[in-house]
């Protein structure tokens, strides 16, 4: 008897490793993730310093391909949509690259007054790659006047998958529990839809927007790994960068991306 | 109350047991009894009584005294009228219904054993004589049995990426396209499929499929593919041995009786 | 009398216990996870579900749906709401009945219910959001709403106003615009439910069934839940509702009707933050709660509609296949023969032909989808009449090319005949999928000339032929909401030795090969039947008229005679 328990309860515990070391490379497929602190305590932070820098592309410049609208013309396809996982702009500046800190523990708070907003206007989503801190809802708006159905293709959470209805104009999701991401986003109704949420434990995190820029404020002093994560790119999680940030100072740390 | 003729009582019995063979037995208590079954019991019964009325000349004259009132006297006239009536009418639909009734499909008789061929063969390769060739890994079952569940698992393997969808997951022949099929996939779970059968007649059903079988298998309706064309020797014969391990039963083997 | 008593109360007793075990066996828990559980899955699921539960087993790779990965504990068909995991039950029935439509079969006659119940707790530890115990929310069936043609007009409003047509289309047959690109969590295509089929619904027909499935959604599909945060004017009322959506579906509103609609926003927007908090778990307020629960009732109430109209759109059965009574029996007709929009069609009942996916013959079809084939036929004397009907979500015309084959995707249906009648049922056939020694002759339509009929006359799958003489055949065939229906005219009899001849009274096999293009089928990939039968059903003999009545009267005939019989000898003695 007693063995049998035994027994039972070493396959109960091996499923359970066996399923989270599973889930956790689940739902997104190939795509990296990224990389979470275990625990993180906010306060304020005085005199704290400033990384900045610029992610670009190397190699050619991938030609965007156009996607394919295969209904709702009079509103998707008023405009040409285009493949949205390379965006790169003038001087091979890289669009939706994620930089954070890896391994801050302590820090400042999120910023509660940001509006967390994502547009489906023409059947696409913008912008394309979303940071949406834990917890915090997302507003999902439709002013197209045609059904969308938002799908999040979570794993640690709970997937979302809602209709929003020709006439919802806003549709708020609930605050999620664990950070996670970056997380697909698609809408069922109109396949080729497509867009990334990161949801974050951290303020420090930034996407780079269409000039490669990006820019993470107050982060007190100290050494960190900064990471990036790119759709199609992948991350630098094996081997992050090392900045070190002085208080009150600024730090510059580029980064070129190449195709994965 | 007037006391019932024999007439009445017989013909209460001869209703009441078609009744309780239709409906009750054949319905309530089990599963409904075949018409010619029926027939047979009513034929006995209508016998029975015909023996009952007739041992004695005053029970068969009281017998029929209800059926000559009604012909002939004049306080049965209403009842004679009636029944003048019902039994033509009766007739006439019956008679009808028999005629106008529409010709049915013709059935398709099908052998579902048919001999198989002296020789078995793997696509041009002859492997022996069907009586003596046996399954060349069902001695590791003894030798190593190790071997052998290696030989099942790959049995495994093959049933499930190639059969199941007609023989089923359960190998009871219902699998989820089974159901459209005519005739039906084997049922391996029928014990009386596989111990009726040498190892060497299922590597010859499986290697050549329904196309394989002779005339009187009716080779043109069945969708069991032949198989060598997709599988090799070993896989056959490993699944053989998977099919045996899966339900528990034997194949049969050389010597034993029929 | 007391041994009377005491009789009785053993009676009440074992009444009552056995009413409690009835209701105990009814909701059961699965026991602990165990070594038998184990020892069952491995050998009953683990082909399909994998030895880890990811949904990878050998058989996997073939299927469609996919077997389920137990790993996210996300399981399409609960009795719980939308987030919540599944009932230890409905685990259980789904072990037991199966998923009609899929591959996963019911399991009530090859494992005992206990194995079942062993079965059940060892899945559950493929995923550890089920150790927390929590009992997961139910959906309540309370105030289900009757099936009545009123609330299956209401549920036909909510099916447009919810916006169900994109992916089941217009009238539910799974046509929508948006059904080719659609795929589950694991990013494996998946195709909207065919709502006119209900007996490939995967967690059966019943309109609780169908409720379940819209408040629980369909976890891992793209059917969204009907949850408080997401439902279509959720806080108002059925009155505020009707009331705001004539507003939004005004071009232009004027200011009072802004400022109303304004109203009607606010208070939608209140109850969706009670429903966010609830999801969040906040814990809402006594007041809050009846906010939410009332806002829920209308959920529940429109729900109720929509599944009665669901239930309305297929017939409570798959249809008999045509064999035995079924068989198909083309109707005898003294004058001109109907063309395909006549309504005299409506007064035949069509006969139905399951098909499967081919395979037999590579490149084979596992996953087909189109399920049958609906016939109905007429004669006279020179012709005869066909009209196919068959359900294909999507309508393919050869745009796109295979990618092995480089052929054209395309839909088709071919229609196959022996070229001769086989003489007596030991009589030999052609092979069923498009003959071998023995030929067959075949009608092929393609969607993409759909007023052409082609005649073949193939000896095998892949050895077909295009007759030389053409042109026998009249043709016409249209695609509508999800449905080919095809119209077929020949004469009975034609010049042609490769064409079959027709003669009344004689029943001829009869099969069917259908493609469906956006299911990547081509040449031999393609659903098919086995032989049928079919008969030009004999103008009825007019013997029918002179025996019945001569049989009555000569009937009528023997009891006078009787009568004056027993009279006779009355009067004798």
């Amino acid at each position: 008897m007693k063995t049998y328990f035994l027994a039972s309860l070493a396959i109960l515990l091996a499923c359970y490793y066996v399923g989270s070391a599973f889930a956790a490379d689940s739902g997104a497929g190939e795509v990296e993730m990224l990389v979470f602190p275990d625990a993180y305590s906010a306060g304020s932070v005085s005199n704290g310093g400033t990384i900045s820098g610029v992610v670009k592309f190397e190699g050619d410049m991938p030609e965007m391909k156009v996607l394919e609208i295969t209904k709702d013309q009079a509103v998707c396809g008023a405009t040409e949509k285009y493949d949205e996982s390379v965006v790169v702009g003038e001087g091979n500046a890289l669009k939706n690259t994620i930089v954070y800190l890896i391994d801050v523990s302590k820090g400042k708070d999120f910023d509660k007054a940001t509006k967390l907003e994502m547009d489906q206007k023409g059947c696409k989503f913008t912008p394309h790659v979303q940071i949406v801190p834990v917890g915090a809802r997302l507003t999902m708006l439709n002013t197209d006047k045609v059904n969308h159905n938002v799908h999040i293709f979570s794993s640690i959470n709970k997937p979302v998958n809602k209709q929003q209805t020709k006439n919802r104009r806003k549709m708020p999701l609930a605050g999620v529990k664990k950070a996670e991401g970056p997380v697909s986003v698609k809408c069922d109704i109109h396949g080729w839809m497509s867009a990334w949420i990161a949801y974050i434990p951290h303020p420090y995190f930034a996407v780079t927007n269409e000039k490669g820029e990006f820019t993470l404020e107050d982060v007190p002093a100290g050494t960190y790994k900064l990471g990036y994560w790119h759709e199609a790119c992948g991350t630098n999680s094996g081997s992050p960068a090392s900045v070190t940030v002085e208080a009150g100072g600024s730090v510059t740390q580029d980064f070129t991306l190449k195709l994965k | 109350m007037k006391k019932l003729s024999l007439f009445t009582i017989c013909l209460i019995v001869l209703v009441g047991s078609w009744v309780v063979l239709r409906f009750a037995i054949g319905g309530i208590v089990s599963v409904p009894i075949p018409g010619s079954v029926i027939a047979m019991y009513m034929g006995l019964i209508i016998i029975a009584i015909l023996v009952h009325i007739s041992v004695e000349d005053s029970l068969f004259r009281e017998f029929l005294r209800p059926i000559r009132e009604t012909l002939v006297e004049d306080r049965r006239q209403v009842r004679r009228r009636v029944i003048a009536v019902l039994i033509p009418l009766f007739l006439l639909g019956y008679t009808y219904s028999i005629i106008a009734q529409r010709a049915n499909p013709p059935g398709s008789p099908r052998d579902a054993h048919p001999s198989p061929p002296l020789e078995l063969t793997y696509k041009d390769e002859v492997i022996g004589t069907m009586q003596d060739v046996v399954n060349p890994f069902r001695h590791y079952e003894k030798d190593d049995p190790e071997a052998f569940k290696a030989h099942v698992e790959n049995g495994r393997r093959v049933y499930y990426q190639n059969c199941f969808y007609c023989h089923g997951d359960h190998l009871d022949g219902q699998g989820h396209f089974a159901p459209h099929l005519q005739p039906l996939p084997a049922n391996f779970q029928d014990p009386g499929i596989i111990p009726n059968f040498q190892e060497a007649f299922f590597f010859w059903r499986i290697a050549k499929g329904g196309p394989g079988l002779p005339a009187a298998g009716t080779p043109w309706d069945s969708a069991m593919p032949i198989w060598e064309n997709h599988l090799t020797k070993d896989e056959i014969w490993d699944v053989i041995l998977f099919l045996s391990e899966y339900t528990g039963y034997q194949f049969r083997t050389f010597g034993e009786a029929h | 009398m007391k041994n009377r008593n005491v009789t009785l109360l053993m009676l009440v007793l074992g009444i009552v216990v056995g009413t409690l075990r009835c209701a105990v066996t009814y909701a059961q828990n699965a026991p602990e996870a165990s070594e038998k559980g184990k020892e069952v899955y491995d050998q009953s699921c683990a082909h399909c579900h994998g030895t880890e539960g990811r949904g990878d087993g050998s058989a996997a790779e073939n299927l469609l749906p996919r077997p389920r990965d137990f790993t996210r504990g996300l399981y399409k068909i609960r009795s719980t709401e939308s987030g919540q995991l599944p009932t230890d039950q409905d685990l259980f029935d789904i072990i037991t009945i199966g998923m009609p439509g899929s591959s996963m079969p019911g399991w009530e006659t090859s494992l005992s219910a206990d194995d079942r119940w062993e079965v059940v707790a060892y899945i559950k530890t493929f995923y550890d959001g089920f150790k927390a115990g929590e009992a997961p929310r139910e959906i309540s069936l309370d105030g289900k709403i009757p099936y009545a043609e009123q609330s299956v007009e209401t549920g036909k409003g909510l099916y447009v106003e919810l916006g169900c047509v994109e992916c089941h289309g217009n009238i539910g047959r799974g046509d929508g615009t948006s059904a080719p690109t659609l795929t589950d969590e694991w990013g494996f295509q998946t195709w909207p439910a065919n709502l006119a089929q209900s007996w490939n619904f995967r967690g059966g027909a019943d309109t609780e069934a169908i409720f379940k499935r819209f408040i629980g959604g369909i976890a891992g599909s793209p059917m969204p839940a009907f949850e408080g945060d997401s439902f279509l004017h959720f806080g108002l009322t059925v009155e505020e509702s009707k009331r705001l959506t004539e507003l939004e579906n005004k071009d232009e509103m004027t200011e009072t009707e802004e400022a109303e609609s304004e109203k009607f926003y606010e208070k939608m927007d209140a109850a969706v933050n009670l429903a966010l908090n609830r999801t969040e778990g906040i814990e809402l307020t006594a007041a809050e709660q009846q906010t939410y629960d009332d806002a829920m009732q209308v959920v529940y109430e429109k729900s109720w509609h929509l599944a009665n109209y669901v239930k309305s759109l297929a017939p409570e059965q798959r249809p008999e296949p045509a064999i035995g009574k079924n068989v198909l029996r083309s109707q005898y007709v003294q004058d001109a023969l109907p063309g395909m929009e006549d309504p005299v069609w409506e007064t035949l009942q069509a006969r139905h032909f399951p098909l499967v996916g081919q395979i037999v013959i590579e490149p084979r079809q596992f996953n087909p989808t189109i399920d049958s084939v609906d016939v109905k036929s007429f004669y006279n004397d020179t012709e005869v009449a066909f009209l196919f009907t068959w359900d294909d979500r999507t309508h393919t015309i050869g745009d796109e090319t295979d990618e092995t084959t480089g052929k054209p995707l395309e839909d088709a249906l071919a229609i196959q005949f022996p070229v001769k009648v086989p003489q007596g049922p030991t009589a030999p056939k052609p092979y069923f999928l498009w003959g071998g020694r023995l030929p067959v002759y075949l009608w092929h339509w393609k969607a993409s000339t759909p007023e052409q009929v082609t005649e073949l006359t193939a000896k095998g799958i892949n050895a077909a032929e295009v007759q030389e003489a053409q042109g026998a055949l009249q043709a016409q065939g249209v695609y509508t909401d999800g449905q080919y229906k095809l119209w077929v005219k020949r004469a009975l009899k034609t010049d042609d030795k490769k064409d079959l001849q027709l003669d009344p009274g004689v029943f001829v096999p009869i099969a069917f090969s259908a493609w469906d293009g956006a299911n990547g089928d081509v040449d031999a990939k393609r659903v098919v039947s086995s032989w049928y039968t079919f008969v030009l059903e004999p103008v009825p003999s007019s013997r029918r008229f002179v025996y019945p009545p001569l049989i009555a009267i000569l009937s009528l005939g023997l009891l006078f005679g009787l009568r004056a019989a027993v009279q006779r000898r009355n009067s004798v003695s």
